[in-house]
């Protein structure tokens, strides 16, 4: 296994391979290839191995179609993803929010810091996530898994909710982490992605 | 982003420059003497802790299973699908050449709605938006306000093949970038105004009242800024009676502080009182203490509402009535959106009501148009968001759950028996 070096232009440049490799079939690709086109980021079983890249294994179905879709109308401004979500038809995406949210998740393997789980228990159940994300973070509907999710990422999108970059299905994730610290933010994630 | 501090805030400068030490990506402070958090107390609530938002379908409703049968009105009103298979269906302006414009929220889209053959066609006109609510027409220019976004397209109607880049009045507003309640409502008063919402950045905690939790006013190309409202949590639809000219808003009222309330407000703005408070974070409703953020005499000097519209009842769009098609009785009453309740256990509003104007300042609140919400079953089939009164007296109705539009007539002869 190759050490991949941080950041978008290792992301963008993968998404450019792939996008070369899909170029001569770009539509009507059969289900398989697409979702063989995913695992190369997300994992062959939905379960990520690479920095910052999300787990879709397990993830609500409703999740998965709402995401890609707002990705797809560049609502959701994700470039590494454009090249596989632009031509995706609403079929595709029900699709592929079928299969991944059938598949189990795993943890990722990244180092879990017990203190700061302890801490983020103590804030999961202040900031009320469980409402929406449900006492075991499995997510519901449109509202996403936490559980097992790679902690790097976990991070990154909390910051992203803080940082007014990303406004989510509601707008209720930057009410939720307004003010939040980056100490704060770490004591969440490495709580979600212990569970 | 807040690249200068207005004058207006110059007394505020301390907040300022929190608030550009909170923009900045390596510093997560916040500002001094500001509570971060939401500050609703989970144990206190005793609300059932497994309430959430309703998800929003971005997807086509197929017009078959439109909800239109389950409306109920008024005897001899009936209501009919107007437009449909525009997902995530809210605000309606009508252009001075009959285009309809339509925003949206979670789905990122604005749509043009033109007549074509008799018939309703709608195109997608902008899209990648984020959430791209406010939408008024001036001078045959659309303005299309998104969070933290200001956009103006001349001679919008001439143009819906090609509308072009827009010319991007973004920093002229200066508007804050938070994203909470930041989804705008705007419209252009009597008095040639540009009145822009701005929400409290969070359901419930201490705010910047120079900053959150207003209604602003502006001249058109963005300059004269004016608070006209304050202690306004979020108000997602505003109005100016006819005759008085005063300004009427809906507001939301907070969550998990009970599943009674506060009731969501139904405000009047009197004359002559612009920059006026109504409240927030202190003082909710028709005067209740705000039970987590508590300071003496909290409803001192705020302005009560003209009407409670029920407990998070969501409120939405508000427009008087002038036309001639419906009975007299009609006549300059405002016609207001619920579009129902998340955080509550029985689900409340999912309807349209009618707000009734008295001579001391308040209204007198009924139902209008209902069916969307079995009681019963606890469940909704559809959300009702915004109004538009047509030239013929009709009144169309936005569904944003189904993306579709109803019209709503009146003939006493056709329907003697409705509802």
């Amino acid at each position: 296994m190759p050490v991949f070096a941080v950041g978008r232009p290792l992301i963008l440049g993968l998404a450019a391979a792939f996008l070369c490799l899909g170029a001569a079939r770009a539509d009507d690709m059969p289900l398989a290839e697409r979702i063989a086109l995913c695992g190369g980021c997300h994992g062959e079983d939905g379960n990520s191995h690479m920095e910052k890249i999300p787990s879709l294994a397990g993830q609500p179905a409703y999740f998965i179609m709402n995401q890609l879709f707002l990705m797809r109308e560049n609502v959701r401004r994700v470039e590494a993803m454009m090249p596989f979500v632009k031509d995706l038809k609403d079929g595709e995406l029900n699709a592929l929010a079928d299969h991944y949210s059938a598949l189990a998740p795993k943890a990722s393997g990244e180092t879990i810091d017990p203190a700061l789980v302890e801490r983020g228990a103590a804030l999961v159940a202040t900031h009320r996530c469980a409402s929406c994300h449900l006492p075991t973070l499995a997510g519901q509907e449109q509202m996403p898994r936490l559980a097992k999710q790679r902690l790097d990422y976990l991070i990154h999108s909390l910051k992203e909710f803080r940082d007014n970059k990303r406004s989510g299905a509601d707008t209720l994730m930057s009410n939720v982490v307004i003010g939040a610290s980056d100490d704060d933010i770490a004591a969440l994630a490495h709580y979600a992605a212990s569970r | 982003m807040i690249a200068t501090c207005l004058p207006r805030y110059a007394s505020l400068a301390g907040v300022c420059a929190g608030l550009l030490l909170a923009l900045s990506p390596a510093v997560a402070q916040t500002p001094p003497g500001f509570s971060p958090l939401d500050r609703s107390n989970p144990q206190a609530s005793q609300q059932d802790v497994n309430l959430k938002p309703h998800p929003t379908p971005p997807t086509v409703t197929p017009v078959d299973k439109l909800p239109v049968d389950k409306l109920k009105l008024p005897a001899g009103f009936k209501a009919e699908v107007w437009s449909h298979g525009h997902p995530g269906a809210r605000t309606m302006v009508m252009g001075p050449k009959g285009t309809m414009f339509m925003g949206s929220r979670l789905i990122g889209r604005v749509y043009a709605i033109t007549n074509k053959d008799g018939k309703r066609e709608a195109k997608v006109l902008l899209q990648g938006l984020t959430q791209p609510n406010g939408l008024a027409i001036r001078d045959g220019a659309l303005y299309v306000l998104a969070i933290n976004k200001v956009l103006r397209f001349d001679n919008i109607e001439d143009r819906l093949d090609n509308i072009g880049e827009g010319v991007d009045l973004t920093d002229k507003f200066n508007l804050p970038p938070d994203i909470h309640h930041n989804w705008k409502y705007a419209d252009f008063g009597p008095d040639g105004k540009f009145y822009i919402q701005v929400g409290a950045n969070c359901n419930i905690c201490e705010l910047n009242p120079g900053m959150h939790g207003q209604i602003r006013r502006y001249n058109a190309d963005g300059s004269g800024m004016e608070i006209i409202a304050r202690g306004v949590r979020n108000t997602v639809g505003f109005d100016w009676h006819p005759e008085t000219k005063e300004l009427w808003f809906t507001d939301n009222g907070r969550d998990w502080a009970g599943d009674a309330g506060p009731e969501d407000e139904l405000n009047r703005l009197p004359k002559d009182m612009e920059g006026a408070n109504f409240g927030f974070p202190y003082c909710h409703a028709n005067g209740i203490p705000d039970p987590d953020i508590k300071r003496p005499h909290p409803c001192a000097g705020v302005i009560m509402p003209a009407a409670l519209i029920g407990p998070h009842a969501g409120g939405m769009g508000i427009k008087f009535y002038t036309g001639s098609m419906f009975p007299p009785e009609y006549r300059n009453v405002a016609f207001v959106v619920r579009r129902g309740s998340w955080n509550r256990g029985q689900k409340f509003g999912y309807d349209v009501a009618i707000a009734r104007p008295q001579p001391d300042g308040t209204a007198k609140v009924e139902p209008f148009m209902t069916g969307l919400l079995d009681e019963a079953k606890n469940e909704f089939h559809g959300r009702p968001t915004y109004v538009l009164p047509m030239q013929d007296g009709s009144l169309l109705v936005s569904d944003e759950q189904n993306g579709a539009v109803y019209r709503v007539s009146y003939s006493p002869e056709e329907n003697p028996r409705t509802r």
